[in-house]
């Protein structure tokens, strides 16, 4: 009941603010997950006034991160999307013809329901968590009880049934899907940014900034190295303050 | 020690017990063996394709198998197909068997039979096509796919889908409930019966967007991808005809179900002899 109300608290929902609800921050990446980083990446993008709340409360679908505004809670990083796309009449896609539209949703869905799966398993069976980035270390226990739960949800899903060398084969195809489309352009789509690049970037800072140790992060820097430019323009752009975020500043609060 | 008629009698019962034991429990070990036998000559250059038995309405109740044995026809390789419930070393279906040597999983399937038949489906495509061609490909066999088997096993009776007789509906209700807990994980059973429709709806519009009035979804030539799009369309189109998804296709996506037709008269001219009486 006191942590519900401490949450209650720190929310407005009177204002315009969008609350946006997250883990804690990494050491090297805003944020450790790809989705928080590319909801905050498209509010950012679309000029959204939003508060980050640091913390581990999960949504009404179990998982992080969601959103608040004006009282009503939205999971999912997706629907977070749909939902302040029309309470803000924002379109990324407006300028994308329908193939374009079609193809930025197929990548989209590479990029959330494929690649993420790659990151997962290298994250939590194949690596040192001294080398994820995260603020603190992580208890043992947690660590256990992590571990056991993504074996679980990897089996089902089906990537955790491959092995290490067949995953990291499947991420280098879809890094190499992604390095093909977008060649020497700025973004994806060409010269302005699209709702699919949020999601992109989220997940490429993954491997560019934070698992830097990892091996998908040296095949970027030898075979793929405008996925780095890419990551670095995206950076740039929408998150000149990056540093600053990182250290801890005013545009998120602790839960 | 003097055994009574008593003693005798239970020991009978017992001997009796052991004996009949004994003589299922060899039936079965003979059942086993005989089961193992498949019937792989792995001296030929034949791919043996292990699947589930055929459907009444689509060869196969599984987008994945369809997917495999529509690009073996393309590429014009050899097969045989194994009718088993035999599942690879992944626990899955389908899986190969070439000269020896077993392939699980669709997708390395294909890329093992490229690199042994020398083939390539993407060969005309330009790098860029190539890219999307891969985004595509996984976001029917990673997305579109969840949405479909959560609608199938979750929010619709499972036994209104075609699936062969031989597989006993206890195990169809099994594997459902195996789904949806592998859909909790996935993410896509968290969502709302509307919400997994809306995501299906989002997924067949880009498909049919970009397949335009095209024959195939890079032209006049079909792709890997065109093959797991037709796998997974199928299932819509062919085997769950009363689904809202099916109307949803001939109402606003008709160019995916002449897409099905394409496909099927032109590398299944035998649906229909093939399809189980």
């Amino acid at each position: 009941m006191g942590s519900w109300l401490s949450r209650k608290s720190k929310f407005d929902d009177t204002s315009n603010t969008v609350y946006l609800m997250q883990m804690p921050r990494g050491t090297r990446v805003p944020s450790l997950s790809p989705f928080p980083l590319k909801l905050e990446t498209y509010l950012r993008m679309a000029k959204i006034s939003h508060k980050s709340i640091l913390g581990f409360s999960l949504s009404s679908k179990g998982k992080i991160p969601w959103i608040r505004h004006r009282g009503k809670d939205v999971a999912d990083s997706q629907f977070s999307i749909e939902y302040l796309n029309k309470e803000f009449g924002v379109d990324f896609n407006a300028h994308l013809t329908n193939e374009e539209k079609a193809v930025s949703r197929a990548f989209l869905k590479m990029v959330e329901e494929n690649l993420f799966w790659v990151l997962v398993c290298y994250r939590w069976f194949f690596m040192d968590p001294k080398d994820f980035g995260f603020s603190k270390p992580i208890p043992w226990l947690w660590l256990a009880y992590i571990r056991r739960m993504t074996r679980g949800y990897a089996y089902g899903h089906g990537m955790g049934r491959h092995s290490e060398e067949e995953i990291f084969h499947i991420g280098k195809l879809d890094l190499q899907a992604l390095s093909d489309y977008l060649g020497a352009k700025k973004f994806l789509f060409g010269d302005k940014p699209s709702e699919t690049d949020c999601s992109v970037f989220g997940m490429l800072a993954q491997f560019v900034f934070s698992n830097i140790e990892s091996p998908h992060c040296a095949l970027i820097k030898k075979e793929f190295p405008n996925l780095e430019r890419y990551c670095h323009t995206m950076r740039n752009t929408f998150w000149p303050d990056w540093d600053q975020v990182l250290k801890g500043d005013a545009s998120s609060t602790k839960l | 020690m003097r055994l009574t008629f008593g003693d005798t009698r239970l020991l009978a019962l017992a001997a009796g017990a052991i004996a009949v034991g004994v003589v299922l429990f060899l039936n079965a070990s003979r059942k086993q063996r005989k089961r193992k036998k498949l019937p792989y000559k792995d001296e030929s250059d034949t791919v043996y394709v292990v699947q589930i038995p055929r459907g009444k309405k689509v060869p196969s109740p599984s987008p994945f198998p369809i997917k495999l044995e529509t690009y073996l026809r393309i590429a014009k390789i050899p097969y045989e197909n194994v009718f088993a419930r035999k599942f690879s070393s992944k626990g899955k279906i389908p899986w190969i068997r070439h000269r020896g040597k077993d392939v699980p999983d669709s997708q390395f399937a294909i890329e093992y039979l490229n690199e042994q038949f020398n083939v390539d489906l993407e060969a005309h495509l330009t790098k860029e096509e190539r890219a999307m061609s891969r985004a595509f490909l996984k976001m029917v066999e990673e997305n579109l796919y969840w949405a479909l088997a959560c609608y199938r096993f979750i929010h619709d009776d499972v036994r209104k889908a075609d699936y062969p007789s031989v597989i006993p509906t206890w195990a169809l209700l099994l594997f459902g409930r195996r789904i949806k807990k592998y859909a909790w994980g996935q993410g896509m059973g968290r969502h709302s019966v509307e919400e997994i429709f809306h995501i299906t709806k989002l997924d067949f519009e880009a498909i049919s967007d970009y397949l335009g009035d095209k024959k195939f979804l890079f032209g006049d030539k079909p792709c890997v991808a065109d093959c797991a799009v037709f796998g997974m369309l199928v299932q819509v189109v062919f085997n769950q005809t009363y689904s809202p998804h099916n109307a949803l296709i001939k109402n606003e996506f008709p160019n995916l179900e002449r897409f099905c037709w394409t496909m099927r008269n032109a590398f299944w001219p035998d649906w229909d002899q093939i399809l189980a009486a």
